[in-house]
Order: structure tokens, then sequence, then C-alpha cells
């Protein structure tokens, strides 16, 4: 009973995408989908997931083709070392879900609880309302 | 290996098989969000955990109009209580406050229950709560009981119900015209956060955060004295977001700002 969902996901069944760090639901690197929601994965019983959808980093690409979400983090540089990027495309996921155009503002807000020592964030931002921009207009696929 | 000890989970979807449940070895369990870091710190050593999640009823949330409150089950998460329609026409301030709790996953899995029974002073709901005189029913196998929030809150990290207690409902008054809330914040939690009801006789001041319990004070309007001495007698407390006295001079510069003009 005392499995996390991050320890399921890393340990167990080897999906090592999904990242720890801070354990105290700040950083955002274990960031994974349940039901649609974000969640912190370091931070949730491996038992709540029972019954649930669960959408991990591994799962967003479909095969060899990047989601566009991923395509346009490459385009604009939005990651460096690439540690904090699962996190933060499993949290865009989680607000494109919630609400699929959002403005600047609203994407700051929502990635106000993710970490990056990398990229100073902008390109991130960039990225993200790019992939919303195509998302919306049909210009990539859904 | 784990980072967890080792720990029984307890499941029920009826609330008579929890209650029968939960001791001091046997704790209530919802969101985590604050159980567990604080099991993965060794803070609390329980045996088991008492899963709420799947309990019939607290979950929901209901209106009571009659009454003129909103009933939100102790197991509703910031995110259904920031876009909850009824909550939103009904508590609005409430709502906004629980839309920016912490960040998006603290808000998909953090309850209100949970938010109010773990008693971090630094919450935003506690003091919109107590402002909004909220209560809240509390049952156990032995009894049911309703208190007002501001007898829940005893202390930081602290409430006033028994082990074998779970906290299973907040009774939220409907919104009184002239309330709003403000905080500073720098970092995940809020420094400093004041409900504040600007009525037509009445002044209600509820400071939140930077105090130990959301501390709540009726003053009549116009009367800045009163404020200023409610606002130098307040213990603040000491740390890394900022010291008693800046905290004060905030608290003050913000008062006299707010309560300037006429009510709007």
């Amino acid at each position: 009973m005392r499995t996390t969902a991050a320890e399921l996901l890393r340990d167990q069944l080897k999906l090592t995408g999904t990242k720890v760090s801070c354990e105290l639901q700040v950083c955002g690197a274990c960031t994974i989908l349940v039901n649609d929601a974000p969640v912190s994965s370091c931070c949730m019983l491996a038992c709540d997931l029972d019954g649930t959808t669960v959408l991990t980093v591994e799962g967003v690409a479909n095969g060899r083709e990047l989601h566009p979400l991923q395509e346009a983090f490459v385009e604009t540089n939005a990651l460096q070392c690439g540690f904090c990027t699962p996190g933060f495309i499993m949290m865009t996921l989680g607000l494109f879900a919630a609400c699929p155009a959002p403005d600047a503002a609203k994407v700051r807000e929502w990635l106000d609880g993710n970490l990056c020592r990398c990229t100073g964030y902008q390109p991130i931002e960039t990225a993200v309302l790019l992939a919303a921009e195509r998302l919306q207009d049909g210009t990539a696929r859904a | 290996m784990s980072v967890l000890p080792a720990l029984e989970l307890i499941r029920h979807t009826e609330l008579r098989f929890v209650l029968d449940a939960v001791d001091d070895d046997h704790v209530p369990y919802a969101g985590g969000t604050e159980l567990v870091p604080a099991l993965r710190l060794g803070l609390r050593r329980p045996t088991a955990i008492v899963d709420l999640k799947r309990v019939h009823g607290l979950t929901t949330v209901e209106v009571d109009a009659p009454a003129r409150r909103t009933l939100i089950g102790a197991g509703v998460t910031h995110r259904e209580l920031a876009t909850n329609p009824a909550v939103a026409e009904h508590a609005p301030t409430l709502a906004g406050a629980a839309a920016h709790v912490g960040n998006a996953r603290v808000r998909s899995t953090g309850t209100i229950g949970g938010n109010l029974c773990f008693a971090e002073p630094r919450s935003d709901l506690g003091c919109i709560l107590v402002a909004l005189d909220a209560s809240c029913e509390v049952r156990s196998s032995r009894a049911t009981r309703r208190l007002p929030i501001a007898d829940l809150l005893v202390g930081a990290f602290e409430i006033s119900l028994e082990a074998d207690e779970i906290l299973t409902e907040v009774a939220v008054p409907f919104e009184p015209v002239g309330l709003s809330y403000w905080k500073l914040q720098s970092f995940e939690r809020p420094t400093l956060g004041v409900a504040l009801i600007r009525g037509d006789a009445s002044w209600e001041i509820t400071v939140g955060a930077a105090t130990e319990r959301p501390t709540r004070v009726v003053i009549d309007v116009g009367d800045t004295i009163a404020v200023d001495t409610f606002v130098d007698g307040l213990e603040l407390s000491d740390d890394l977001s900022g010291s008693p006295s800046y905290k004060r001079a905030v608290l003050r510069t913000y008062l006299a700002e707010a309560l300037r003009g006429p009510a709007s």
C-alpha cells in the first residue's frame, strides 16, 4: 500500500519518463494525467490509480511521430537538460484538456507550479501557445 | 524500495464502516497533499490509512436554499470547488481562492476537508470560511455534531476533532455583498490573507496565513483607530516569507487602502 504512483511507474513498470525531484508537489517533474487531470505522481499512492485512466509522457507521441506539443517544444528550444520537460508536457496536456485555447496569462498561471532551471521559461510559454494555436486551427493532429 | 513506511489501506464506500475504522493509528486519508509528505518525513506514523475518496456522500455539493447556504462535502477537491456552478454562484470569493490554491496538481487532489483538518495556517480557504461564518459537520460512530470553522481551527496544525471523528461537510452561508479576499504570496503558500466584509454599519476583517489561525474582528464603519489597534495587537508569524513587522506594515497599508472611500 505504500507504493507511490511514481514508484509504480518507474520501478515496477520501468516507465522512467516520469521524473521525481522535490517530492513535495512543488516542482512538477513527476506530473502525470489521471482522468485528464494533472497530479503529482510522487505524492499519490499507486492504489489510487485503481479504476482510473493514466497518461504518462511515454503515451504522448504516436509511435515515432511526436505530439504537436512535443514538436513545438523542439522547434522553440523549450528544453535544455530535459529533466523537467515530461512534467511540463503532461501539465500542459492537462491545461489543454481543461482549456483548449489558453492565452499567455492562463499558460503562465497554470505552469506556475512547474520548475525549470535551464530555459528561463519564455521558450516554454512560446511552445505551449504555438501548440495550442496549431491544435485549435487544425494544422496539427489532435 | 518505497519512500513510505509500511501501511495498511482501509477502503469503504459507506461512511459507517469508515467511522468504525478511524482512530489514532488509522488516520483519514483523502487527497494526500499533506498526509503523504508527512508520512514520508515520519511526522505521522499510522499503521493504516482510511481512504475517504470512495465514501458515498463526501464529494457532493448541494444548495440548501431555505437556509441560504451551500453544503460542500469534505472530499470535494479544490478543482471542483473552483469550477462548481453552485459554489461560483453562492460563494464566488471562495471559488476564486480555490482556483489559486497551490498549483493545478494540488488542486486536482487536495480537498476542502483536508485543507481544514491539516490546519496549515497558511491557508486561503480557512480565512474565507471563518469570515463567512461557515460551519462544519463532524461525525463519529458515537455522535454527529456541528461546529463553526472558527472553533474547528484551534491553532497552527491543530483542530478540535477527536481521533475517531471525521469532518464530513462544510456549510457555507451565501456570500454577503461586500466580501473580498486579498492575499500576499511569494512562495507556494500565502504569506498574508485578508477577508474583508464591508457592510453598511460594520467592517468585518479576518486575517489569516500570518496568524496561527484566522483571526476575525468586527469594527464600526469609519473607526480607523480600532483597525490600527487590531492590526497592532495581532501576533504574526516570523518565517522566510517575512518578519512580523513586514507583514504588519503590509496589512496596515492594505487595510488603509481597502477601507478608504465608499463600499462598492
